[in-house]
């Protein structure tokens, strides 16, 4: 399934593969961001942080209707504060979806599946 | 000054918060990074104040414990991304010196360094040309100074020092940042915690704000960036004329207040910035009334430096340009003109070619050519000028992205059945432009209607008939409208489905599996049934479609 644009010159298909990098791309950009988890760990079999060519498995794209909706499963950094850096993938997230693919995201939600302490 | 204790520290963590606080606005107004929200000063200064309060709060001799308070304080405030680093940066470093009661430049310097690489240690992909990068030079440095310097302030002053030429490299490293010509605005307020440190150690007071012309290009470049990202059309901008204008304050005239000077300057317009001094006043403004904002300034005083633009002349220059450069102006009819068309069957490409196709790419339905295919055959014709009937509708996509790759001036006729291509063809006129001979040979073929027939490969149900595999399928215009064992029948049936009283011309094409027999019977059915319809038969030779009528 993608997502479909329409202008007078004709028709924009932008795959969900493509939206989940983009997501995912800005937002392991992002402080506090340590990796991203897979949404379903066990039949993934990944437990561990998603390496950077596959960390799109950690965002599910989902179209309902018109709208757009993004689920962003994350790993963060052991000492800083989460609920601060979640809403920074969100508005990271969703800006950088609107400046680079023009289209506006219902709604960014982000799962904290981790947190890793730093071995100091 | 060899060393500091738990009670200096806080009054360098009060500095740089209040430092911070002074300037905020400014750091706000730099802020393009990540998000060009504006929020950073904001953001960092409520993080800093939280941690100045948590640190004022439990002061004591010992500075481990000092540093710890002010770790905590600002992990609890962290606001923004910025925030949140700052925070980093002073957790490592309170980690570091927990245990220490007071803090020579040595360990001062290393206090630093561990917190760079605590925040390093946060993020999966570091973006440098930030506060990241501000930290971790600074704090380079301080070890480098450090083996040497005993004395804390020369130590911070050197710290200063490299966070500010670090902060001006933060452009070279963030494309961002250069495009838009301001630096990073998380570093700025690094920037200003540390100068408010050195305040404290050197027993200074700072200028209330450190705004200066320069900081006001910044401010101006950071505001108009935000403006373009936000409009997409002209016809958007509320506030047409970016207006810049200094006033220099007289005696008699009325005194100035900035507070009430912003807010009166509010109602014309957005934008809006004021910086001053005793003398002077600095004001940029988006305003649609400019002349009004210029009479407001002259009761503070002479004007000075007036600088008008108009943002929507400006815009449309730069959207302007991209169409420029879609329409070519060449028009000469020196070079052959070429029409390249998709068609199956050794029959059918003779028909094509007899009717003035330049090339006939072999390809149809369950083997379209490939983008590089018709840019090949095209190339092959050595067409000047070009257009391209693809004849089926899954083919539309890959001759459309032929002519754009081609180079030469090309256009795509979108028949989707081969009656439609021959009937474009037929309007083809080798005097017209590439333009009116696409719209004119789409015309042509808009009243055509196309009857195939094929045989079904399985058992279904499409559109309400039910179709039985090796069925021979009826389809008028796309639309399967019978289904039924005997091919001739099938073919039968569908010509008098499709032919009305407007038709006149009737042309058959058929192919592989029919013999000419079979064919003449049903042109000679046709003809009976129909009076007024003339009926042309072709052998096109072609696969998986046994006939093929056009009907005009």
């Amino acid at each position: 399934m993608s997502i479909e644009l329409k202008n007078e010159f004709g028709q924009i298909d932008i795959s969900q593969d493509a939206v989940a990098q983009i997501a995912g791309g800005a937002a392991i950009e992002c402080y506090g961001i340590v990796g991203m988890a897979s949404k379903h760990q066990i039949r993934d079999g990944l437990t561990d942080i998603l390496g950077k060519e596959n960390f799109t498995k950690g965002v599910v794209v989902r179209q309902e209707k018109e709208d757009l909706h993004i689920d962003m499963y994350i790993i963060v950094s052991y000492g800083t504060k989460i609920s601060e850096i979640a809403y920074q993938v969100q508005s990271k997230v969703k800006y950088t979806l609107h400046k680079s693919l023009g289209m506006s995201v219902k709604s960014v939600n982000v799962y904290v599946q981790g947190v890793r302490v730093a071995s100091v | 000054m060899k060393s500091i204790n738990g009670i200096q520290f806080a009054d360098m963590v009060k500095m740089g918060a209040h430092h911070l606080f002074q300037n905020a606005d400014y750091v706000d107004a730099l802020n393009v990074f990540p998000v060009p929200d504006g929020d950073t000063g904001t953001n960092m200064n409520l993080s800093m104040t939280s941690g100045a309060k948590e640190t004022a709060a439990h002061t004591v001799d010992h500075i481990g414990k000092t540093a710890q308070a002010l770790s905590k304080g600002l992990l609890m405030g962290a606001r923004g991304n910025s925030g949140v680093i700052l925070s980093q940066l002073f957790r490592g470093f309170g980690k570091f010196v927990e245990q220490s009661p007071t803090l020579d430049t040595k360990k001062f310097a290393q206090a630093l360094q561990y917190g760079v690489e605590t925040a390093y240690k946060a993020v999966m992909k570091p973006v440098e040309g930030t506060i990241l990068t501000v930290a971790k030079d600074s704090a380079k440095k301080a070890v480098e100074v450090s083996e040497t310097e005993e004395d804390i302030r020369l130590l911070m002053v050197a710290i200063v020092e490299e966070a500010k030429k670090s902060l001006e490299r933060t452009p070279d490293l963030l494309p961002v940042l250069k495009e838009v010509g301001v630096v990073d605005s998380g570093g700025q307020g690094l920037v200003y915690v540390y100068e408010g440190f050195l305040a404290s150690l050197k027993g200074e007071e700072l200028p209330e704000k450190t705004v200066s012309n320069l900081l006001m290009d910044d401010l101006v470049s950071a505001e108009h960036h935000k403006n373009v990202q936000g409009f997409m059309n002209t016809a958007d901008i509320e506030f047409g004329f970016c207006t810049e204008f200094m006033v220099r304050f007289q005696d008699g005239k009325k005194a100035f207040d900035e507070t009430a000077f912003r807010n009166d300057l509010s109602i014309y317009g957005d934008s809006l910035l004021v910086i001053s001094d005793d003398e002077i006043a600095k004001i940029h403004i988006h305003s649609e009334t400019p002349g009004e904002v210029l009479s407001y300034g002259q009761q503070y005083g002479d004007l000075i430096k007036i600088k008008i633009e108009n943002m929507r002349e400006q815009h449309t220059e730069l959207v302007g340009e991209g169409y420029a450069k879609e329409t070519p102006a060449k028009k000469e009819e020196k070079h052959p003109y070429a029409v390249v068309t998709v068609a199956m069957g050794s029959g059918v490409a003779e028909l094509l070619k007899s009717l003035g196709a330049s090339a006939v790419i072999e390809g149809g339905q369950t083997m379209n050519p490939s983008t590089e295919d018709i840019v090949k055959a095209i190339e092959s014709v050595g067409a000047e000028r070009v257009l391209i009937l693809p004849n089926n509708k899954n083919i539309i996509m890959a001759a459309e992205q032929a002519a754009e790759v081609l180079g030469i001036e090309a256009a795509v006729v979108p028949t989707k059945t081969l009656p439609q291509g021959m009937a474009a063809i037929l309007a083809f006129n080798a005097q017209a432009s590439v333009e009116d001979n696409k719209k004119g040979m789409t015309d042509a073929f808009a009243h055509v209607k196309t009857g195939q027939i094929t045989f079904a490969v399985r058992d279904t149900s499409i559109d309400g008939v039910e179709i039985t595999k090796d069925d021979f399928m009826g389809i008028a215009d796309g639309k399967i409208i019978l289904s039924i064992p005997s091919r001739e029948e099938a073919a039968t049936k569908l010509a008098e489905a499709m032919i009305d009283e407007d038709a006149e011309i009737v042309t058959i094409i058929y192919g592989e599996g029919v013999t000419e027999e079979q064919a003449s019977s049903l042109a000679a059915f046709i003809e009976e049934q129909f009076e007024d319809v003339e009926v042309e038969l072709y052998n096109g030779k072609q696969p998986l479609y046994p006939y093929l009528l056009s009907v005009e």
